[in-house]
């Protein structure tokens, strides 16, 4: 990589108002980043500063949500400039072109990528002022700077009989040439890297610090609720606020693009107030289904249009003309919601023709558009502050909260908190699609011939775009957003990137079969979509590894036997696959009462393989251990993945025996957590870890731990009555 | 209506409506954020704190029930500067992904500690069964209860020798 030292370098005044030197580093070539370095148009990923008395500020582009960037991002750059990641003081970034995620175009956290797209650039750019700052030293002692070295903060003189603080030499090290291809430290010498353990901001969470977005106070501040309607795509007819009017507290009450708004003093008189104002709705363009229309419209699609093809090997129609037989499977998957933990709120205040908004979001520049579509403000009179995540899962990269806030903001003048309750987070979510597979194999001889996969649902581009595109083109006037959008889904692939929400994982496939024939049928219920923790792999994985669980029964072997046979060609597949058999003793009997089942896949880049122990006990589902082999690449952090793996198994084994989310006339049925329920304590599974020891590049983590474990649940039941369930979540009596 | 209560030893007078759940007034009225919303049903364990020395759900506990009562939070749990052992431990375990449910986790061990010199991971488990964590940080919530309780039996057979 070579480094162009005017858009690496900068030497500025910090808030600090001491000397700075600023390191930015453009896109690296050693990444496959998906876009076109040469159009310049994405320069940095991280900036360090370098203040001096000594504070090393470094701005986190990811934000942090549960899933480690801000210890596994400040450890990559903390192991190169020689410095505790303890010292070094993260901050979030605000929105600025510099700060995009160099896959998406757009400054967003998620795809599990953050460490991924990282590695490379911040270990360069912390080598690079570690290198920066020894030239710097080595010119004060007049010494060879290949000499000196650098360790905790200081550059050492070689006959270690002295040494000058980083602080000391920032003025200096900022006129130093920029090194154009900085060595990086050799596996061996890594201090942090590999073995880091804990979290930075591991105290902060366990003693009540302030730290979230629904924790922002501001002098003067005022509380909103905003009532939205019951179904989908309806808006408000007129409303009687009278009642609302006269409760203590009440400021005001206005109608806004998604409902009607409730401001008071205090929170809990908004809410009280809320519940004395009657709307009345105009359905006309609202959702109006229930849940069997979902899948009846799903099997109807399905039948009509065998869908585009989105793989295609061999020639899976001969396969089928001369099989011996046929094997056929549908699955169905049901709507799931995020249910972060924090619900869904933002703070917002407008003056001096300007907005600032405090959030919890996973995207801030599309949070810039979010409020300036509701505003008469354009997105640079928009300023995003980014505060810890309670959860986000997908949920946050959609900002209508913060459009909320935004368009309440802007009209009362007052620094404003809009906080949803659980009830209107569960019901105005935008869920895991609904999704039908369709499956179908091709026996002879004892083998399977053919593989043909039928994915049948929507797109989550088709949601997003709305303001995905604008951001991405943050010069265009407001009057175009709407342009914006549909020029986004028709130049799919070209101003955006192909949508492959609906069919990762599935034209992945990874087991050796002749004649693939993989196919997406595109249908919309018009249910609001988004993405959810691992996305299309959640439903796809459920799909390819229940059904290979299917075959290896139809053919008469063992189920990891089968898998085994298949995927020889895949070494990481192999490796994982062997590892969980061999840590979960499947080869042995498992004990009485109980059965085990077993899936492999990969999402993310990074290889799973999961073996279930589960049993039936008075009349319900209890999975007792989850033995996980996982190979995410060379490790940052690996206590960081152990806890998103396990974190991973929670979350997709609260989906398989819980998750659903359904309608009737339009309205979602689901409301809290008794109806809604999250995977408590006392049905949590054993959960093992085993992480394969690798010189790859790193992979994510956050995601990939969730999609096999639902399917090795099935198959886990299946081995254990003998009936299959095609459909989720997973009963204990079918 | 004006509402008296100790809170992490301090003595407040507060004007607020008697029926204001104890988790707004802790948050906004005494700007104690550490004590999270969650659902307001008390299904989920967020906004545990402890009322006279029993773990109450602060959102579903309208204000009055207070009244004249000593109410601990996540924030009163540190004495004297030094972090609560259970909070060591979370740091130590590594414990918080995103955090948003370890105040409650945190106050829903330490009652059992409070009461239970040397619980069982059955006591443990059911101690905080009340309490959702999104992120599935549920074991090491149990290894970090465990290294506590260890740690003190460690101590008193120190003592006893």
């Amino acid at each position: 990589m070579t480094l162009n030292r005017r858009d690496f370098l900068k030497v500025t005044v910090g808030a600090s108002g001491g000397l700075v030197l600023s390191l930015s580093l453009p896109g690296c070539a050693g990444i496959q980043t998906g876009y076109d370095e040469k159009s310049g148009d994405w320069k940095p990923d991280a900036w360090l500063e370098l203040t001096t008395d000594d504070k090393v500020y470094f701005t986190l582009a990811r934000v942090e949500m549960g899933q480690g960037t801000y210890t596994g991002l400040t450890t990559l750059i903390a192991e190169e400039l020689e410095v505790a990641p303890a010292s070094i003081q993260p901050r979030f970034a605000p929105v600025a072109a510099e700060y995009r995620n160099p896959l998406y175009k757009l400054q967003l956290t998620g795809g599990s990528t953050s460490i991924a797209t990282s590695w490379q650039p911040l270990r360069v750019a912390g080598a690079s002022a570690r290198i920066m700052l020894i030239n710097a030293a080595s010119s004060v002692w007049d010494v060879p700077p290949e000499e000196c070295r650098a360790a905790d903060g200081r550059v050492v003189h070689p006959d270690g009989s002295q040494s000058l603080s980083y602080g000391k030499l920032v003025e200096l090290a900022a006129k130093q040439k920029v090194p154009g291809e900085p060595a990086l430290k050799p596996r061996n010498e890594w201090k942090y890297i590999g073995k880091n353990r804990g979290r930075l901001d591991a105290e902060a969470k366990s003693t009540g610090a302030p730290i979230y977005g629904i924790d922002v106070e501001l002098e003067g501040m005022v509380y909103a609720v905003v009532s939205r309607p019951p179904r989908y795509g309806a808006r408000v007819r007129s409303f009687d606020d009278s009642a609302t009017r006269k409760m203590p507290g009440v400021l005001d009450v206005f109608e806004i693009e998604r409902g009607v708004a409730v401001v008071a003093d205090k929170y809990w008189r908004a809410r009280k107030a809320q519940d004395a104002l009657t709307i009345e709705w105009d359905n006309s363009d609202a959702l109006s289904l229930s849940n069997d229309q979902v899948f009846s419209s799903y099997h109807k699609a399905a039948d009509e249009d065998p869908g585009e093809s989105e793989r295609s090997e061999g020639a899976y129609g001969d396969a089928v003309e001369s099989a011996e037989r046929l094997v056929d499977a549908s699955y169905e998957q049901p709507y799931l919601a995020h249910a972060t933990l924090e619900p869904m709120n933002a703070t917002a205040w407008y003056r001096n023709n300007g907005i600032e908004v405090w959030a919890p979001t996973q995207a801030p520049d599309l949070g810039r558009i979010a409020a300036a579509r509701v505003t008469d403000l354009s997105p640079d009179d928009v300023t995003i502050h980014t505060t810890f995540l309670g959860g986000g899962f997908g949920r946050r990269l959609t900002n209508d909260y913060i459009e909320e806030a935004s368009a309440v903001a802007f009209k009362v003048g007052k620094p404003v908190k809009l906080i949803w309750s659980r009830e209107e987070d569960t019901r105005h979510d935008l869920y895991r699609p609904a999704m039908l597979h369709r499956m179908q194999a091709s026996v002879s001889g004892g083998q399977l011939t053919g593989w043909h996969h039928q994915i049948v649902g929507p797109q989550i581009l088709d949601w997003y775009v709305r303001n995905a595109a604008p951001a991405q083109y943050p010069w265009a006037p407001k009057f175009l957003y709407n342009t914006l959008g549909r020029v986004g889904l028709m130049a799919e692939g070209i101003a955006t990137p192909k949508d492959h929400s609906a069919i990762e994982g599935a034209i992945e496939y990874p087991y050796r079969v002749p004649n693939l024939d993989i196919r997406h049928t595109h249908t919309d219920p018009g249910v609001p979509v988004s993405w959810w923790r691992s996305v299309g792999f959640s439903h796809n994985g459920f799909a390819v590894e229940t059904f290979m669980d299917e075959l290896a029964y139809e053919l008469g072997q063992d189920p990891y036997q089968f898998r085994r046979s298949l995927i020889d060609h895949e070494p990481r597949h192999l490796e994982v696959l062997d590892r969980a058999v061999r840590l979960s003793q499947w080869e042995d009997a498992a004990p009485e009462g109980r059965a085990r089942g077993i899936a492999l896949f990969r999402s993310f880049g990074t290889y799973v393989a999961q073996v279930v122990e589960a049993s039936v006990e008075a009349g319900e589902i209890r999975v007792h251990k989850v033995v996980c082999a996982v190979d995410c690449g060379q490790v940052v952090n690996p206590d960081i993945v152990r806890d998103q793996i396990e974190g991973g198994v929670i979350f997709g084994l609260t989906a398989a025996l819980y998750g659903d989310i359904t309608f009737r006339d339009g309205q979602v049925q689901q409301s809290n957590f008794h109806d809604y329920p999250l995977m408590r304590h006392d049905q949590r599974p054993e959960v093992v870890v085993e992480i394969v020891e690798s010189d790859e590049a790193p992979t994510g983590v956050g995601e990939p731990g969730v999609p096999p474990v639902i399917p090795a649940l099935g198959n886990a039941l299946f081995a254990l009555t003998g009936k299959r369930q095609r459909r989720l979540p997973l009963k204990a009596q079918v | 209506m004006a509402v008296r209560l100790t809170v992490n030893g301090r003595e407040r007078t507060l004007e607020v409506e008697n029926d204001t759940p104890l988790l707004w007034v802790v948050r906004d009225e005494l700007g104690l954020k550490g004590t999270k919303f969650g659902c307001g049903m008390g299904l989920c364990g967020a906004c545990t704190v402890h009322l006279n020395g029993q773990p109450v759900r602060s959102c579903s506990t309208p204000v009055e029930m207070a009244e004249g009562a000593e109410v601990v939070t996540i924030e009163g749990l540190a004495a004297d500067g030094a972090l609560h052992p259970l909070q060591r431990a979370w740091v130590e375990h590594g414990v918080p992904q995103c955090g948003y449910c370890q105040s409650g986790q945190i106050m829903s061990a330490a009652h059992l500690l409070q009461n239970n010199r040397s619980p069982s991971r059955e006591d443990i488990v059911a101690a905080v069964s009340g309490n959702l964590c999104r992120c599935g940080t549920y074991s090491r919530i149990v290894a970090a209860v465990e290294s506590v309780v260890e740690s003190r039996a460690d101590h008193s057979s120190q003592e006893e020798a």
